[in-house]
């Protein structure tokens, strides 16, 4: 059986099973994995979190402790300097599997901000790797570590040398591990969600400096990810996996143009994309991925799919459906593909559909799978022109002082909010859009009073017309706050751990003296029910739901008080991939019905440009473009708002979107930079650009769109243009190859 | 850096400053003249009335008694930093005298109990981080549990009671063998010296030795849990290297900053140990002190531990910053 695999393999797992055992049983995390790597290639592994994705590409290099876990099966071929070895083997052979470590495979690691030791030096930490495996003298390893810093865009690398974690930024951290990890010269990288806790802008970067690399030093890449954008754009071939099992394979075209499997689908639809119909229902998955010990019979997907069929209780084939596509699903064996692509062409979503893409402005016309959310068809209301506004800010900022030495004199401000013009209207969904840091944040809870602002207004129409809550008292605030609901980003540490749902979600029902007593159960049971739980749960306490669930109870909670504005900051950035689609879903659903208004705060365009009327968006605690939502993603006007854009990784494959780059980092905001704040990372910028700051102000010709650039009216700028378009041009591309 | 130093620096003055200002409120508190008790307390000795006049009027002028109280600190305060502890009444003889070889034995006890402590605790707890749920974990996580819990005076009786009983031993109390015990300072003193001290080293020792046994475990444990050792282990390093290059240095950081909180303990726990196996140590005198209201002699006790103990703090300060860049950074 151990025949060691083709030479242009790089990598091969084959029928991997793994468990772990704890006090409640054993359970099985990966379930038959085969899987391979060639030379050169860069393979995605995508799917949900919980799926067995990092313990199975960590099983490679013996980074999973045993025990609790417990290589039941498989093996695992790994290209080598001494030729092909299997590691599974070498797991008790440490020393052996440290020749591996670090010279034939590498790995980068998902937190940036915590995989680079605190108390070493970046340059110390990487010539150890080199002192390591190789007999060369420190001056040699110094200067490699100097030359491989430089490869991966380190600014000024002799000076990074003796620099320390804190002193770098996660993206220049991200960096530094990759070139921690290519300074022997590996065969094959192992990314393990490289890019999941950076922002957008510098997510572009490390993929594209990934991408560089790989031709540069000539290796493979393995990369784990949720996020089939960032897949699309990088990898060659992409295996789907779910509850530790491949469901589909194949190359990133394929899967891409034609999924097979419905969860590859499923996973395709949720993501909310730069092309999907504004404010209509994404197609989700329903329900969640569930505990490994609940995990079904036969085929594990079978609880959650659209095509369910009495077969699905025997495990599935896996069918070859092409020349390097293959799917485990039994809707593709037995009758052969017909019946496969019978179902692929009537329920293939939107994107992946052949119709949709010959009339792709048609709304993209999909019936949610959960019966607990109404259809999107109807009344989908935009606000009109004259309805009243709901919360008008006017030049609000938030400073805070920096405070230093013996005597904490101030010895600067941290500008998180600086003059901020906002206004939303009633029924109005306004998104507020930037990187970390930029003072998204701040600005929802300024509007909540939660921080007092600096300067500014802030006026508030919580029944009638506009009242100035600026600066009213806290008692006083109490009474606004009852048309005042607020979402919060981790729905776990949102919810008091020790209180039960009923009080959770009832709190602001008996604080605002709207119920007591058996009316607050009744109330609450409504409230649950209306964001898709059961009326029964109330008794039980937060860590009995999902993260999902979570975000629903925190939703209740918001809504409790039937307000008429919500505040929503990142409500879905904690969540997979199915269930943001459905928490999206939910909020949409909510609005319509309840008529609310909502700020929504989030880093992903893609996210605000899929539930909001109106867009703005944030750099350094200014806004500086405003305008409608669909408007601003196909003729952006500010370079900033082009960038983040163009850094959304599409789940188109071959599609490039990435023009130029914003560069670096984003300045520290106690210091920004003077002029346009924008003008360090502009690939446009002017001399003029650094001495003035432009103001926020009318697009030429249009009343409702708004930037602040200076070349606002010359500039042509890219913005992701609607389905049609971007096929035509897609096409336009490959013709031009 | 430097900054940073200064500040630790002018911290550790303000403390002082704060704790001499207590102790004088505190000498300055029971009621009557400090010169009154004085001279009655000379009067009874039959000393001869000009000895007594002019002792009482040295000491007026010394203390600039019967002035403004800042005056009054100033001069205590200054004849504190010169050496001059006062007079303990109780006593009889210049506080200082009192004080003397014990306060240096106290402090070469309590800095030796925390070395004790380290170079036991730290490579066990490691150890214990490394083999988590291993046969020698499972052992001191018991002993360590045993240590914590029992009192050290407990300790302490029951050496007494198993070498009086088992060895036959005359001589376990003390720090000396009789016959050293008012001999000049010699080698073969320090040696006699050596073979008690151990004894309170472990008994003073034992509930910090174990506590900090478990601190090392817990935060080994959770170093060794950061990705920045799977990093580590990922270049391909032997274990003992991502344990004391990465992960030690990491993990032994609170028990570096803790060493200020532990002086304190280790000198009120070597107190209770010291009246048990009647040990020259300056616990034992300042509980004298304080329970025989002889505010000169306590007050100057309390000083000059504070001194030792924010000394003690700066220097886990200065061993911190060298230690953590991120420490150096801040300021």
């Amino acid at each position: 059986m151990n025949t060691a695999p083709d030479s242009d393999k790089v990598l091969e797992i084959r029928d991997l099973q793994i468990s772990f055992s704890s006090i409640a049983g054993t359970t099985r995390a990966v379930n038959g994995v085969s899987l391979d790597v060639r030379s050169g290639e860069i393979v995605g592994l995508v799917g949900e979190s919980g799926c067995g994705k990092s313990v199975t590409i960590r099983s490679i290099v013996g980074l999973v402790p045993s025990p609790p876990a417990l290589f039941e099966a498989g093996e695992i071929w790994l290209r080598t300097r001494r030729g092909m070895t299997e590691t599974l083997s070498l797991h008790k052979n440490m020393k052996a599997l440290r020749q591996i470590r670090g010279r034939d495979v590498s790995m980068i690691f998902q937190e940036p901000m915590r995989s680079v030791h605190p108390m070493m030096t970046i340059g110390k930490q990487i010539t150890e790797g080199i002192l390591e495996h190789e007999v060369v003298d420190p001056a040699e390893a110094y200067e490699r570590t100097v030359e491989m810093l430089d490869l991966v865009g380190l600014p000024n690398p002799a000076a990074q040398m003796n620099r320390y974690a804190h002193e770098l930024s996660g993206g220049m951290r991200q960096r530094a591990l990759i070139a921690l990890a290519l300074v022997c010269h590996p065969q094959l990288l192992l990314a393990d969600e490289p890019t999941t806790a950076l922002d957008v802008t510098i997510q572009a970067q490390i993929l594209e400096l990934i991408r560089d690399l790989r031709e540069r030093m000539s290796m493979s890449v393995l990369l784990i990810t949720h996020n089939m954008g960032v897949v699309a754009n990088l990898a060659d071939r992409i295996s789907v996996m779910y509850l530790g099992k491949i469901m589909e394979t194949g190359t990133v075209e394929e899967i891409f143009k034609e999924p097979a499997h419905p969860y590859t689908q499923g996973l395709l639809a949720s993501m909310p994309s730069l092309f999907s119909q504004p404010k209509t229902h994404l197609q989700s998955l329903r329900g969640v991925v569930p505990e490994l010990a609940m995990v079904p019979k036969g085929c594990v997907f079978a609880d959650r799919c659209p095509y369910v069929m009495p077969k699905c209780d025997e495990t599935p084939p896996v069918v070859e459906l092409r020349a390097d596509h293959s799917a485990a699903c039994w809707l593709y064996a037995d009758g052969g593909e017909t019946q496969g692509s019978e179902v692929a062409e009537t329920a293939m979503p939107a994107l992946s559909d052949e119709g949709a893409r010959a009339d792709p402005l048609q709304p993209v016309d999909v019936a949610p799978l959960s019966s607990s959310e109404p259809t999107s068809e109807g009344a989908l209301g935009r606000p009109s022109e004259n309805d009243v506004a709901q919360l008008q800010i006017e030049n609000v900022a938030l400073h805070y002082p920096i405070l230093r030495g013996l005597l904490r004199r101030q010895v600067g401000t941290v500008r998180a909010v600086d003059g901020v013009d906002l206004t939303i209207r009633r029924g109005e969904t306004l998104g507020l859009v930037g990187e970390s840091g930029c003072g998204k944040t701040s600005v929802g809870r300024l509007v909540a009073r939660l921080v007092e602002p600096t300067a500014g207004r802030i006026r508030f129409g919580a029944d009638g017309g506009l009242e100035e809550i600026t600066h009213i008292s806290q008692k006083e605030m109490k009474r606004v706050r009852r048309a005042m609901g607020m979402v919060f980003q981790d729905p776990l540490s949102s919810l008091n751990a020790r209180m039960n749902i009923r009080n959770i979600v009832g709190e602001p029902l008996m604080l605002h003296q709207v119920a007591r007593g058996r009316a607050v159960d009744d109330r609450v049971g409504e409230l649950l029910e209306m964001v898709g739980l059961r009326a029964a749960h109330q008794s039980r306490f937060p860590h009995a739901f999902s993260g999902g669930q979570r975000q629903r109870i925190a939703i209740a909670r918001a809504l409790a008080t039937e307000p008429s504005f919500l505040v929503a900051d990142e409500p879905v950035s904690a969540l997979d991939v199915s269930v943001q689609a459905q928490i999206l879903n939910l909020l949409l659903t909510l609005q319509q019905r309840l008529n609310l208004s909502m700020l929504f705060i989030a880093h992903d365009i893609a996210v605000v440009r899929h539930v909001s009327d109106r867009i703005a968006v944030m750099y350094l605690g200014k806004i500086v473009e405003l305008g409608e939502a669909r408007e601003i993603c196909v003729r952006p006007v500010h370079p900033y708002t082009e960038a983040l854009l163009a850094s959304i990784p599409l789940p188109m494959p071959g599609l490039e979107t990435l023009r130029e780059m914003p560069k670096g980092d984003l300045p520290d905001p106690a210091n920004p930079p003077t002029g346009c704040r924008f003008h360090t990372r502009c690939p446009y910028s002017q001399p003029i650009c650094e001495e003035e700051e432009p103001p926020l102000r009318h697009i030429a010709g249009d009343a409702d769109h708004f930037g602040a650039c200076h070349f606002q009216d010359e500039l042509y700028l890219e913005g992701v243009e609607e389905i049609g378009e971007i096929q035509g041009s897609a096409a336009a591309k490959a013709g031009g190859k | 850096m430097r900054t940073y130093i200064l500040q630790r620096f002018l911290q550790m003055i303000i403390v002082m400053v704060v704790v001499m200002l207590v102790s004088f409120i505190i000498v300055e508190l029971p009621p009557g003249d400090f010169l009154t008790t004085l001279r009655e307390q000379l009067t009874d000795q039959n000393v001869d009335p000009k000895v007594i006049d002019s002792t009482v009027e040295m000491y007026r002028a010394r203390y600039g008694l019967g002035e403004n109280w800042f005056i009054r600190f100033g001069k205590w305060a200054w004849s504190l930093m010169k050496g001059d502890m006062g007079y303990s009444m109780q006593h009889n003889r210049p506080a200082s005298e009192l004080m003397g070889e014990r306060l240096s034995l106290t402090i070469w006890i309590s800095i030796a109990t925390l070395i004790f402590m380290f170079v036991v605790s730290v490579p066990i707890g490691m150890l214990s981080a490394i083999k988590q749920y291993s046969a020698w974990d499972h052992s001191f996580t018991f002993l360590a549990l045993l240590g914590v819990s029992v009192p050290s005076f407990i300790t302490a009786l029951v050496f007494l009671l198993l070498s009086v009983t088992l060895l036959g031993a005359t001589t376990v109390a003390g720090l000396f063998s009789p016959e050293y015990v008012t001999a000049e300072w010699s080698w073969a003193k320090f040696v006699d010296m050596l073979k008690h001290v151990w004894i309170i080293l472990f008994i003073v020792g034992l509930g910090d030795t174990a506590s900090t046994i478990r601190v090392m475990r817990a935060r080994m444990l959770d170093t060794l849990g950061e990705p920045y050792i799977d990093t580590a282990r990922m270049k391909g390093l032997s274990g003992a290297k991502i344990y004391f290059r990465h992960a030690l240095r990491v993990a032994i950081n609170p028990i570096i900053s803790s060493i200020g909180l532990r002086f304190p303990q280790i000198i009120s726990g070597s107190t209770i140990v010291a009246i048990v196996l009647t040990l020259p140590l300056i616990g034992p005198l300042l509980l004298e002190a304080l329970l025989g209201e002889d505010v000169y002699l306590a007050c100057s006790i309390l000083v000059v531990l504070t001194l030792a103990l924010v000394i003690g703090n700066f220097l886990a300060d200065l061993a911190l910053a060298w230690l953590d860049p991120r420490i150096r950074f801040e300021s």
